[in-house]
């Protein structure tokens, strides 16, 4: 049974609380955050209540809805889940959730602050549900203005020149994708018996069938274009650059839908665009993506351990993880038992970075409310002061590092299984491989030593009396997200379940042979 | 005679502009009430234009004996009137969009707060006799008539940018205004001249048919097409000819400023449409590519530099015509269809912007980018209607300026070959970017510098509100007016 329009309801139920916001007084920041609360929850609510109905044992979509939008270019309003898409839905309406509450210590233009919260979860979870590529893209730059005022007004010192260089790489690599986007529908159009579309369904199904050929220098130009953009979100290297001043300069609460939802945008778009819609320029950049993700496993490990910062540091903890996803992917040509444990691995990554880096994030905004500095040097001791947050701390951290036991090792663990056992053409991933595991030896390194310089050692008497522990609302934050991390690290097939079947039929098509 | 009805809107502007002009003299102190009446007569002529749009056919026409040649798209195409006019579904598409513009810019002109001196009646009364000018240059099917077109709408101008008597710079950017467009004029003029030496005529029909075949071009018909192409460059303010936009754009009034990114430059885009829209066998799309890149590129770079609103935006409508010129480059159907779809489109977000500005500054009196510091304390409502402006310039879904854009890229990548125009005209809007977040960083990072409210008139409501409803209806549903785009060019 399906519910009426529960996607739409979902998406566009965080867009009523904005309009809502709007028409309340500017000075009553209380009413504000329980309006905002109200909304998130009510779309946190609508997420889960599908969960049930979810069918995790088809790889078609579901709850799909279909209108016509513009039938002069053919592009409908196509919305529908499937094992791919439904668990970044319920991770953006968890987060979402969790960080509007993290939010209740802002008190500067908090009807604002909201408004563009609430239209930033319209965003991230139209682009999830969105079945036509031009909806997508539509929704893929709706949530960069959200983003670019949630960090310009609100964030730290550099907060202006941040915002405007998040949103200028952004839109330069989504203004590629929408050459692409216009390229494939226009190839499209040339399949006999096809119309010109930008249904997603529609164009995975030509191209597995081998009816829409994008082959050659042509396909790769398309293929570019797009990974690009998505590349830019993820971020890849060389497009990291935006992310440590964006998350520096960000608010804890819009740090953590940076890191937790926004970045697997990217990873989104290329599994739902880029693989099954063009599988064989993605066949032939598979090489590169293996050395991109070694690079960004280990450059990013070494690059968080040289940070001073905290927030700098698990920001580039963000690039390392994120490298973890592109290896798990790389590996979709491998043997099939490789590339299923490697696509699993890289969207259950995707889900458990969201989870650990988003209360990591949350953890170093609890220390900064009350230092006001995150300065790693500045602390110490800190387990002996405040024991709960320490405590949840080093969970959290020994998760990141990737701890048998907690979340983030089971997709680690698949995602380097996944690319040992593949291979491409000749390409042996093995030497990455290796080399990437170098990666996980720093970040343990990093972590560690935040852990020590922090938590451990003397306490510096500066913050005497000034640092009391979690208050209950930080706890209501942080404990679902610890409460999920060791969930998922004792029993992962909860998540796996509802993506494998999708995710096998997409190792089906990328490797052309359905 | 009878065909006179064809142009009947014409000949009632033309007659109310002067009556205005004479009644003037009599009574002048009810200053606003003349632009009320001009506004009067030009909703009347947009209604007339309406009705032809909407039924098919010019109302009247059929009862005066007026019989149709031709069914094209639902639209009922007459004959010339005198072979000189064609009022044929383009030009009624481009009439429309002008009369709105010319509209909105009267609306902005009531409570703009550097004519609370100025003689409004002779204000109306060039403001209608640039329309008629312009009205006249997209329906023109003879150069000789375009060139009359031309100097109607120059002269009124000219004198329309120098209007704000008490400020120097205005009567600066008048003077320079005035001697770009009387060269213009002459380049124009002269192009005329080769092409009746080598027509024999000053119709546009053997060139229309010469464009049709496929006999190709020669060397002195590419000079021909040069000279008429340079003559309304200066129009579109498109590189080489844009020299002149930034000073007269900022000495003139702003409603003036307003006026001239938009209506004469869609006006000249309608004419180009009409003489050149197939000029793929005229042999001079590389050039026209060339240019276009240019001018995009010009136009944004520029804007990057300025600080002052009014060249800001003169540097972006440079950058903006340089988007319609890609469309234009790429043409066939889909990209005549971008060019129409577009002009229109930019009107409107364009006019938004400068309403905007006009609320604003009659109170902050500053045309300053700073101008807008703390909008959002102000105004959230203002503010907010300004960024959606400001990302509809841009070219951000889903909003008008988008849907346009999307139309242009679709139509270039239809020819593989202008692929690098297409990336040039996608890297142009990531650059465009960066001047217009200028604004709304002002708009919402910065504080207010003084807590004084803007201040609404009804008719500053009204332009806002057409203005933001086109922006956001056209860009969530732009199928009604994407098919209205199709069926005029009859595909």
């Amino acid at each position: 049974m399906n519910l009426p329009f529960a996607l739409s309801s979902m998406t566009f139920l965080p867009l009523i609380g904005a309009v809502i916001l709007l028409f309340l007084k500017k000075e009553d920041a209380r009413l504000h955050r329980i309006v905002a609360t109200v909304f998130a929850a009510l779309t946190f609510v609508l997420s889960v209540a599908l969960f049930p109905q979810f069918n995790a044992g088809t790889a078609d979509m579901q709850f799909v809805e279909q209108a016509n939008w513009i039938p002069a270019f053919n592009i409908h309003y196509h919305l529908g889940v499937d094992g791919l898409s439904f668990p970044l839905v319920l991770l953006t309406t968890f987060l979402t959730l969790i960080s509007i509450i993290a939010s209740y210590g802002i008190d500067k233009r908090t009807r604002e602050y909201f408004f563009w919260f609430l239209m930033l979860e319209t965003g991230m979870l139209g682009l999830f549900v969105s079945l036509d590529f031009f909806l997508f893209y539509v929704f893929w730059e709706v949530t960069l203005i959200p983003m670019y005022f949630l960090i310009g007004v609100w964030g730290g010192p550099k907060r202006e020149y941040a915002a405007v260089k998040f949103f200028l790489f952004t839109l330069f690599g989504s203004v590629f994708m929408l050459l692409s986007l216009l390229a494939i529908y226009f190839a499209s159009g040339s399949v006999p018996g096809s119309e010109r579309t930008f249904d997603l369904v529609k164009l995975t199904q030509l191209a597995s069938t081998g009816q829409l050929q994008l082959v050659g220098t042509t396909g790769m130009i398309i293929f570019l274009g797009l990974y690009v953009a998505f590349a830019i979100k993820i971020p890849a290297f060389p497009f990291h650059t935006w992310l440590p001043l964006a998350h520096v300069e960000a608010p804890t609460g819009v740090s953590v839908i940076l890191a937790g939802v926004m970045l697997k945008m990217g990873v989104y778009g290329i599994l739902r665009v880029c693989y099954p819609i063009l599988p064989e320029p993605t066949r032939q950049f598979l090489p590169w993506l293996i050395g991109i993700a070694s690079i960004n496993v280990v450059y990013g490990a070494f690059c968080a351990l040289a940070q001073k910062d905290m927030k700098r540091m698990v920001a580039y903890s963000s690039v390392n993880h994120m490298g973890y996803c592109l290896l798990g992917m790389a590996a979709v040509m491998g043997n099939p038992n490789a590339a299923h444990a490697g696509l699993s691995g890289a969207v259950l990554q995707m889900v458990n970075h969201g989870i650990i880096t988003a209360s990591l994030f949350l953890l170093v905004g609890v220390i900064y409310d009350r230092a006001h500095t995150r300065d790693i040097d500045a602390f110490g001791g800190l387990a002996g002061k405040i024991p709960i947050f320490a405590g949840i701390m080093i969970v959290q951290a020994m998760a990141s590092l990737g701890l048998p036991g907690l979340a983030g090792f089971v997709s680690e663990f698949l995602s380097f299984l996944g690319a040992f056992g593949g291979s491409f053409a000749g390409h042996d991933y093995k030497p990455w491989v290796a080399f990437s595991v170098l990666g996980i030896l720093i970040t343990a390194a990093f972590l560690l030593k935040l852990i020590r310089l922090v938590l451990m050692g003397e306490a510096n008497p500066k913050w005497e009396g000034k640092m009391p522990d979690m208050t209950p609302r930080e706890l209501v934050t942080v404990l679902p997200l610890l409460g999920l991390t060791i969930f998922l690290g004792l029993d992962p097939g909860f998540a796996l379940r509802l993506m494998d079947t999708t995710l096998a039929q997409l190792i089906r098509i990328v490797s052309g042979q359905f | 005679m009878s065909s006179l009805i064809l142009i009947a809107p014409e000949i009632g502007l033309t007659l109310l502009a002067l009556g205005i002009l004479t009644a003037e003299v009599f009574a002048p102190r009810v200053r606003t009430f003349w632009i009320r009446l001009a506004v009067i007569g030009l909703l009347a002529a947009l209604a007339h234009q309406l009705i032809f749009f909407v039924t098919g056919a010019v109302p009247g026409a059929e009862s005066l004996g007026i019989s149709p040649i031709n069914v094209k798209g639902g639209w009922v195409e007459y004959p010339l009137v005198y072979g000189m006019i064609s009022a044929d579904s383009l030009a009624a598409f481009f009439k429309l969009g002008l009369l709105a513009a010319v509209i909105l810019i009267l609306w902005l002109s009531i409570d703009y707060r550097e004519f609370k001196e100025s003689a409004l009646g002779t204000y109306a009364a060039l403001m209608l006799l640039a329309t008629v000018g312009m009205m006249l240059m997209v329906e023109s099917t003879d150069l000789l008539l375009t060139v009359l077109a031309l100097e109607l709408l120059s002269i009124a101008s000219f004198i329309l940018v120098g209007y704000a008597a008490g400020r120097k710079s205005s009567s600066e950017g008048a003077v320079k205004y005035f001697l770009v467009g009387t060269l213009s004029t002459a380049l124009f003029l002269y192009g005329t001249s080769f092409y009746y030496a080598y027509f024999g005529t000053t119709g546009i029909q053997p060139l229309l048919q010469l464009a049709a075949g496929s006999s190709g071009s020669d060397l002195t018909l590419m000079m021909v097409l040069v000279f008429l192409l340079s003559g309304i460059g200066f129009k579109l303010a498109m590189v080489p000819f844009h020299m002149w936009a930034p000073d007269a754009y900022e000495g003139a009034p702003t409603p003036i400023t307003a006026f001239l990114s938009v209506a004469p430059k869609a006006a000249a885009v309608g004419f180009l449409l009409r003489l050149l829209g197939h000029h793929d066998a005229l042999g001079i799309t590389p050039l026209l590519a060339v240019i276009a890149a240019v001018t995009m590129t010009v136009g944004n770079v520029g804007a990057l530099q300025q600080t002052n609103m009014k060249r800001m935006l003169a540097y972006s409508s440079i950058a903006q015509i340089g988007y319609i010129l890609v469309a234009f480059v790429a043409g066939g159907s889909l990209g005549t269809q971008a060019v129409m779809l577009y002009t229109f489109l930019y009107l409107f977000m364009n006019l938004g912007v400068f309403a905007v500005l006009v609320t604003v500054s009659n109170q902050t009196h500053s045309d300053e980018v700073p101008t807008f510091a703390g909008l959002y304390q102000k105004s959230m409502g203002l503010s907010l209607v300004m960024l959606l402006f400001l990302l509809s310039l841009t070219g951000i879904p889903p909003l008008a300026g988008f849907i346009g854009k999307f139309t242009i890229f679709a139509a270039v990548l239809t020819h593989p070959s202008l692929l690098w125009l297409a990336i040039v005209a996608v890297l142009n809007s990531v650059i465009s970017l960066f001047y217009y977040f200028r604004i709304v960083q002002q708009m919402f990072f910065k504080e207010p510098a003084d807590p004084i409210q803007p201040r609404y008139s009804a008719s500053l409501v009204c332009c806002l509100g057409v203005t933001l409803f086109i922006t956001v209806a056209t860009g969530l549903f732009p199928d009604r007016i994407l098919a209205w785009v199709r069926n005029v060019i009859g595909s």
